[in-house]
């Protein structure tokens, strides 16, 4: 069963909210979070038709969203319940809101979306979807799964899909309403309202794009629109589709969807010239009479469909090759693209931004970015941009640059602040060290690195140890006594804090070291623990491991590793091999990227690590000096990567 | 040389030469192009006052815009997207300006309409509301929202004090660098307390005071950081602009907010709640708000 559906906007503000059991708002903001905002999770998809799903506290989340309005729709159930048809609910009800408060939803200057009514709508669709999951193993189940549903049919196929369950309740209907006129009504009276409101149920533009939408429809399958009513396909035929233009006329007296509630009387009206047998009938006593709630139902349904159906052919149409009408009309759109392209208000599609995506992922790639990242960038770029009008006066090529770097500095920027001064502070107030280590692989210059976060240290009059915890490579320990040395003679000469080296020699084990280093640095009051480890090829199944004991023992409380600037490729399965390699529950807490002063601007490899695992850069190191190290100016290497 | 005459401008102008038909084409092509910018810039200027919704995640700038729209708390998600929401100061506050009018003056009315601004208080989504910060074009002022019952916990209050010494650093910078000799407009920043319904939210004096010294910290530990990357990769040279941004007067001292007045910038204090307790406390914010109009 579902816990909870809620409708909300980018900005926060719920719309319309549908609760069954009570979910925290936790629930929702850490989908949020970690989804939309930081790409943290990527979210799974079972198959690629359905929708991707989120799980929290044993609550899974599926969600879809309208990108140019920014809505945002989430059913919420217990992980335990298997629901397969919440996909096709958000379907629905995306289209259903959509088509019924479209027009109030872009008034971007209010964040109130009158929708009290909507409800009903909502309340029918989980009926019907759960009436068509209970009949599951019956024939019309079967109907349902089509062999082969790809993405574009399954929106042709929606209304169809109802359709079965329509003729099931139908007897329910009949019965209920057991005066004699029902026959006769019940085969004019359902289409009349179907189609006479797709044609003009949305002023203007909407009814010329639903004719289109429906003429192109019409000729994919063959009677999408039509209400279902079995009886009247049959008796109609090739016929309604003149009939419509007729009755467009009468439709367009009623422009108000939302007053749903009047479509059995004023229709009813309107159809008596048509249908001679309906004269008879006083409409309103006849309506009154027929228990009401269950045609407000029905009305409901049918209402329903053409919004969805609506939708699904606007969407389809949404494409140029679709809105075009022949020759003269689609050399028109062409140049009137062309346009557009320079002048802006042009709604963008996959295929407006396939060549310049193309061109910014070159870009990327040039700027040293791994393929996979850039891939990864311009993916989440399309998916912001898809079906969005590019503003007035700006190219499709500008659009998309504004939305890259939008995009590169939400990926840089950290989620938290990375004061480390202020970590180290917080830390010694429990009386103990603050104990930092660094990982890498093989000569990317780990200790040199160590060494300017320990000068970086001193110069803040702290109390320094740092730990030799490799090895393994000879010559590593005294590489670090030359270091410590250096540093001692500059912290005399500028009075700043102590260092000291604690080594153990060669083949020991390295995390038994770190451990007695830690334990050493709290007896002998130093406040700040350095471990340097020993470089290992990412790919090392051997060496990763006892990164695992590693961290069981020493217990860091920030582990950095450090990468080349200069790496490339191989970034990112550097960044996520060593992420993982702590065991459960832990992993990197930042990088430091080393030698970015020798690559210019191609600092892509920035972007490459913290796509691969989320996880900020902390230090960069811009030199031969130990006070070459800098943090992180997002806005600087966002502009770099651009230029 | 008359109008009339071989080669006077009225017979060029209507004479098969190269440079009319270029002047027509010129004309026919780029006038509707001006003509929808100018209509376009004419459309959006939005000269109503406005006030900056700033804050931490989760500190119910979203809940007060709401209640400020619509007269009662929507519930609300994170945001991702920052929202502009035109609004009348309720009725029972009087706009500053507006001391001297009549009720039923129509000045009056718009004199109570202002723009409310919410931007995302993520992390990662904060550059929206910086570039607000950096062109404050109308913004009267500007609402901290803060959580009080976060703030008495270590990491709150860090996280809410660095956020708010950007805030207040970026107003000082502007005004610092203003060119002109009187200096930018003032913009005023209320610190707006909220959740003040919760039991361990702390009382607004108590508020400031932590935030106060919180800054403290923050500014010296800023000013010991590590320089950032911003000069060095761009290939520029480091030595030239050494000095560190330090946030109010200089010294060992520690922060106050009273020390922003120097700089143009008031910082006012205020508890409340949008939902719970009874009901409603907002009153001294909007009395701020009205102040401010
Ligand atoms: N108890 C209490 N809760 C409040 C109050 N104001 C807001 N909240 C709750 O705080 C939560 C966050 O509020 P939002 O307005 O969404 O927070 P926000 O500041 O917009 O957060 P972001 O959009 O993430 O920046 C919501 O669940 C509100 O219900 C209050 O005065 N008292
Ligand atoms: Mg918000």
């Amino acid at each position: 069963m579902l816990d909870t559906f809620e409708i909300l906007t980018t900005s926060g503000v719920v719309l319309w909210s549908r609760r069954y059991a009570s979910v925290g708002p936790h629930i929702i903001n850490s989908l949020i979070r970690d989804v939309f905002i930081e790409e943290r999770v990527q979210p799974q998809t079972e198959d690629s038709g359905s929708k991707p799903t989120y799980r929290k506290e044993g609550y899974t989340l599926k969600w879809t969203t309208v990108k140019d309005l920014g809505l945002i729709f989430v059913a919420v159930y217990q992980s335990l319940v298997h629901m397969t048809w919440v996909d096709k609910l958000l379907d629905n009800i995306r289209a259903l809101f959509v088509g019924l408060y479209g027009e109030q939803l872009e008034n971007k200057k209010s964040s109130v979306v009158n929708c009290n009514k909507f409800a009903p709508y909502f309340e029918r669709q989980i009926q019907e979807l759960e009436g068509q999951s209970d009949g599951g193993s019956s024939a019309t189940g079967a109907k349902l799964t089509p062999p082969s549903s790809t993405d574009n049919e399954s929106a042709d196929e929606s209304v169809p899909k109802i359709n079965p369950l329509q003729r099931q309740q139908k007897p329910l209907y009949d019965t209920s309403a057991d005066s004699t006129p029902v026959p006769t009504p019940d085969t004019s009276r359902p289409t009349t309202p179907a189609q006479s409101h797709l044609l003009t149920g949305k002023a203007g533009p909407g009814a010329k794009l639903s004719r289109r939408g429906k003429k192109k429809a019409a000729a994919l399958n063959s009677a999408p629109v039509s209400s279902g009513d079995e009886a009247s396909v049959k008796r109609k035929g090739k016929a309604s589709t003149k009939k419509n233009r007729v009755w467009g006329d009468f439709g367009a007296e009623e422009e108000d969807p939302s007053m749903v509630l009047d479509y059995s009387q004023s229709d009813l009206r309107d159809d008596a010239p048509e249908a001679e047998a309906l004269e008879a009938i006083d409409p309103e006593s006849w309506g009154s009479r027929t228990g009401k709630g269950q045609f407000v139902l029905k009305d409901l349904d049918l209402e329903m469909d053409q919004i969805i159906a609506e939708q699904n052919a606007k969407s389809q149409s949404g494409t140029p090759a679709a809105s075009g009408g022949g020759l003269v009309g689609s050399s028109l759109g062409a140049i009137g693209g062309l346009f557009r392209n320079v002048v802006g208000g042009k709604t963008l599609t996959d295929e407006d931004l396939a060549k310049p995506l193309k061109g910014m992922e070159e870009h990327l790639l040039k700027k040293n970015v791994a393929r996979e990242a850039a891939v990864r960038l311009c993916e989440s770029v399309k998916r912001d941009l898809v079906g969005l009008k590019t503003s007035s006066f700006t190219t499709v090529e500008s659009t998309i640059r504004t939305s890259m770097e939008k995009a590169l500095t939400k990926i840089l920027t950290p989620t938290s602040s990375l004061d480390l001064l202020r970590e180290i502070t917080t830390v010694n107030t429990s009386n103990r060290p603050y104990v930092l280590s660094i990982v890498g692989v093989n000569g990317v210059g780990k200790s040199t690195n160590l060494s300017k976060i320990a000068f970086f240290l001193l110069q803040n009059h702290h109390r320094v140890l740092i730990a030799a915890a490799d090895t393994f490579r000879s010559g590593a320990v005294e590489q670090l006594r030359v270091h410590v040395r250096n540093l001692q003679e500059l912290s005399k000469r500028e009075g700043a804090g102590h260092v000291d080296l604690f080594e153990k020699g060669y083949g020991k084990d390295a995390a038994n070291i770190a451990a007695d280093a830690v334990a050493h640095a709290a007896k002998e009051g130093f406040n700040v623990v350095l471990i340097d480890t020993a470089g290992r090829r990412h790919n090392d199944q051997r060496l990763m491991s006892s990164l695992e004991k590693f961290a069981k023992l020493a217990k860091p409380d920030k582990i950095l590793m450090v990468g080349e600037a200069l790496v490339g490729s191989d970034s990112v399965a550097q960044a996520r091999n060593f992420n993982q390699s702590f065991g459960p529950g832990r992993g990197l807490d930042g990088f430091v990227i080393s030698k970015c002063d020798t690559v210019g601007d191609m600092v892509g490899t920035l972007v490459s690590m913290v796509h691969a695992t989320g996880i900020p850069v902390v230090f960069l190191g811009v030199g031969q000096h130990y006070a070459d190290l800098r943090g992180l100016n997002v806005g600087s290497v966002c502009r770099l990567l651009m230029s | 040389m008359a109008w009339y005459d071989e080669d006077s401008w009225a017979t060029a102008a209507f004479a098969p030469r190269g440079s009319t038909i270029a002047i027509t084409f010129l004309l026919a092509v780029l006038l509707p192009v001006l003509l929808h910018q100018f209509l376009y810039r004419k459309a959006t200027p939005t000269t109503l006052p406005s006030f900056l919704l700033i804050g931490p995640s989760g500190s119910g700038k979203t809940a007060f815009l709401t209640l400020t729209e619509r007269k009662a708390v929507a519930q609300t998600h994170t945001s991702t997207a920052p929202l502009g929401v035109e609004v009348l100061l309720p009725e029972d506050y009087m706009p500053q300006s507006s001391h001297y009018r009549s009720p039923g003056d129509p000045a009056y009315e718009r004199s109570r309409r202002f723009l409310l601004l919410d931007t995302p208080g993520h992390g990662k989504l904060r550059h929206f509301a910086t570039k607000q910060l950096a062109n404050p074009a109308n913004v009267r002022g500007i609402i901290f929202v803060l959580d009080a019952a976060s703030v008495a916990e270590e990491t709150g209050l860090n996280e809410t004090a660095e956020y708010l010494h950007d805030v207040l650093l970026a107003l000082q910078k502007r005004y610092t660098e203003a060119t002109t000799s009187k200096g930018p407009k003032e913009i005023p920043v209320l610190i707006a307390a909220n959740k003040m319904d919760l039991f361990t939210a702390l009382p607004p004096h108590l508020v400031t005071q932590q935030l106060e010294k919180a800054i403290s910290d923050v500014r010296k530990s800023r000013a010991k950081g590590l320089k950032d990357s911003g000069r060095t990769l761009g290939g520029e040279d480091e030595d030239l602009d050494e000095e560190r941004e330090w946030l109010g007067e200089g010294g060992e001292g520690s922060f106050e907010f009273v020390q922003m007045e120097e700089v143009g910038t008031t910082v006012t204090v205020h508890g409340g709640n949008v939902i719970g307790g009874e009901s409603a406390d907002v009153k001294s914010w909007y009395e701020w708000i009205a102040a401010q109009l």
